[in-house]
């Protein structure tokens, strides 16, 4: 393996991502070619931290530029200071200069908000930019942002154009609400991310939530892997496992059963619709499954726990 | 190497699946790859293709599972196309428990070295221009032409159950276009104050803001585009059909209208009759081949060349209502249809024949429309209908 491929491996092992692979080497790629990142994958995977760890991969700054239905470029890329600009109007009231040179005065760069984008080709240091959920916006915005990508520079009327210092790092993320256009897509390095494997789960789980002991981690795997088979509303992603840990912790559990898993069904599911078809439909052969695989004895595997939940859909 | 010999190595290359000895430099084995990539649908050029060799020159082409890793991030942007690029990798450099047998495969040289436009360069003088015509065999699977399709008899309707389908029709239609006005409508957010206008006006006052100068955001209507098929393989249906898009026009506003057979005529103007029967008859009058066979491809392609400019965009919904059964020429109706999916927000196909027993979508015609259809449903009777409606109330 390339030494800072496993550098980047062993920096998202601090993540939680216990040896992906595929991760490093797309960040890795990313980082050598500089060419942007588009990690696609269910909500809650973790996409976003793969941005973090760039960052920290090459000890650079990041900056986050969160995508909603409705950005457009002025608020991704400049604004102008209109409180500084109204001060400084009054401050030089009865000068002697004309209309366009005072004009021209307030509208420089002194009295220029960035914004994301326009903060991260200014960098003296090239920085991580993150463009978070780029499926949220709308296609006008993606094609704005091709552009920028592409080539770097953005134009403001009143100052001209400003040519980036550093091609900055980008990651874009998208949880696929909308499909992105072609350009886009052939503009970057494609990484897909799916929820976590049983055992990669597990580490996850010991990692961040050390005081759960061996056994309630692995049923709460063996759990994760189940209820992901069902369908919801709102699949929860590998930020709902940790809570549940934690939650399951607070109230000094120290395995699953009805009473625990009830108690904290809210933690695991943000939809209410979700924690009551769980309950209503499903908790029994939850249950049934994970005493299934106790049966069967350890250890547990993906593969044992991917043929209980099969046989868990099955009886659907 | 001299051409003859390149040519050969690649005809074996596409003949023999399994083992398969991969000679010569890794720069023409990489660009082999990405036209066999090309061939199976990926969007995969020369440019891609010398990216690939920057990448690969990055990292370390001795560790197979790292090639692996790297090609497909670079030249597999999606997860459809991350699978079909699985397929094609373990076919193309052999599978996995041969990595001993394979050579000039990734794994064979320690390292490349190349930079960008010396990666282009290479890339360039191997990219040969017989690719497009797929030369080495990536053959569509042979079809046989007519399987006899089972049709179910729907000329029996009754003026009530008529009526009924066109209210469910009609709800349909209203969930869609709500659905995307109200999305338009939560990303605006009341009237905007434009602050640099109203900066600049205040300038020629010293700084005092006599008016504050705004600006709307355009909000963006749904608009629903209906092309209906009218041909022969329809007629049993055609009644009904024009009934239900009569009333769907009435119901919505934006909607366009258009019949297919083997022409495309726009009726949305006719449709605007306030009687029924004097709509009918002004489109029977208008519409020169009503019932006539069909050429579902061509047709589209007439609809996206002359009409598709004005009425497609992302908050368009395409509604195709037709049995998928085209005496025309496939491809054109792909490459119709994927333009269509690319240039509308959601394209839905209603099949009236769908849910006839014994009906697969087999007709070639609806096979290759297939993949570019968001919903396809059956829209022969009333339950079927209402299906569709339950099933867009779930996706709201």
């Amino acid at each position: 393996m390339h030494p800072e491929i496993s550098r980047i491996q062993n920096l998202l092992a601090g993540q939680g991502y216990i040896a992906d692979r595929t991760i490093a080497t797309s960040v890795y790629l990313s980082i050598a070619l500089r060419k942007p990142l588009l990690i696609e994958g269910a909500a809650g995977v973790g996409k976003t931290e793969v941005a973090k760890v760039m960052a920290r991969a090459l000890g650079a700054d990041l900056i986050r530029l969160q995508c909603y239905e409705g950005l457009d470029a002025t608020t991704a890329l400049y604004e102008w200071n209109y409180q500084k600009q109204l001060l400084h109007i009054r401050l030089s009231e009865g000068g002697e200069r004309s209309v366009a040179e005072r004009e021209a005065e307030i509208f420089s760069e002194a009295f220029l908000l960035s914004r994301p984008l326009l903060d991260a080709i200014t960098r003296e240091a090239a920085p991580v930019l993150l463009v978070d959920e780029i499926d949220r916006a709308d296609t006008e915005f993606e094609a704005f942002l091709l552009e920028v990508l592409s080539d770097f520079q953005v134009s403001i009327p009143e100052i001209g154009t400003i040519t980036a210092k550093t091609t900055p790092y980008v990651v874009l993320t998208s949880n696929r609400t909308r499909e992105l256009g072609d350009a886009l897509r052939r503009r970057c390095l494609y990484l897909w991310i799916d929820y976590p494997s049983f055992e990669k789960e597990l580490e996850i789980v010991r990692g961040r939530v050390p005081a759960v002991n061996g056994h309630l981690a692995e049923q709460i795997g063996a759990c994760m892997q189940l209820i992901r088979r069902i369908r919801l509303e709102k699949t929860p992603g590998v930020a709902e496992t940790l809570d549940w840990s934690a939650a399951l912790m607070a109230l000094h559990r120290d395995h699953l059963d009805r009473e625990a898993v009830e108690e904290t069904l809210g933690v695991l599911f943000k939809h209410q619709d979700d924690a009551t078809t769980v309950r209503a439909q499903w908790l029994d052969q939850l249950l049934e499954s994970l005493a299934t695989l106790e049966r069967e004895g350890r250890p547990w595997s993906q593969e044992l726990i991917a043929r209980a939940a099969d046989r868990l859909q099955a009886r659907r | 190497m001299e051409p003859g010999t390149h040519r050969a190595r690649r005809r074996s290359a596409a003949g023999a699946p399994v083992t398969r000895a991969r000679r010569g430099d890794l720069v023409a084995n990489v660009v082999d790859f990405c036209r066999l990539l090309r061939r199976r649908g990926l969007s995969v050029g020369p440019m891609e293709a010398a990216d690939a060799l920057r990448a690969l020159s990055a990292v370390k082409v001795t560790d197979r599972h790292e090639t692996y890793l790297t090609l497909r991030a670079v030249l597999a942007s999606g997860q459809d196309a991350q699978r079909i690029f699985d397929e094609a990798f373990w076919e193309f450099w052999g599978a996995p428990q041969r990595e001993v047998e394979t050579r000039g495969a990734p794994g064979d040289e320690g390292t490349l070295s190349v930079d960008g436009q010396q990666a282009l360069d290479r890339v360039l003088l191997e990219w040969h221009d017989d690719d497009e015509t797929g030369g080495e065999g990536e053959q569509i699977p042979a079809y046989s032409p007519v399987e006899a399709l089972t049709r179910k008899d729907f000329s029996a309707f009754t003026a009530d159950e008529l009526n009924e389908i066109t209210a469910v029709v009609v709800a349909i239609a209203r969930r869609v276009a709500t659905r995307l006005s109200r999305r338009a409508k939560a990303a605006r957010r009341g009237h905007l104050v434009d602050l640099r206008r109203t900066m600049r006006a205040s300038l020629r006052r010293g700084g005092e803001i006599m008016e504050i100068l705004r600006r709307e955001r355009r909000l963006q209507k749904t608009r629903i585009v209906l092309l209906c098929d009218v041909s022969g393989s329809m007629d049993l249906y055609s009644r009904f059909l024009i009934q239900f898009v009569y009333a769907l026009q009435h119901a919505v506003g934006r909607v366009e209208t258009f019949v297919f057979s083997t022409g495309l005529s726009r009726i949305t103007g006719s449709l605007a009759h306030e009687d029924l029967r004097a709509a009918l008859d002004e489109i029977a009058r208008r519409v020169p081949d009503w019932s006539g066979g069909t050429k579902i491809g061509r047709s589209l392609r007439r609809f996206l060349a002359d009409h598709g400019a004005r009425v497609l965009d992302d908050r368009t919904v395409v509604i195709i209502i037709s049995d998928g059964w085209d005496t025309g020429e496939v491809d054109v109706l792909e490459t119709a249809m994927a333009e269509l999916q690319r240039r509308a927000a959601k394209v839905i196909w209603l099949n009236p024949l769908l849910a006839s027993p014994g009906y697969e979508p087999i007709c070639q015609g609806m096979r290759v429309a297939l993949p570019y259809v968001d919903i396809f449903a059956p829209a022969h009777n009333l339950e079927s209908l209402r299906r569709l409606e339950r099933y867009l109330a779930r996706a709201t």
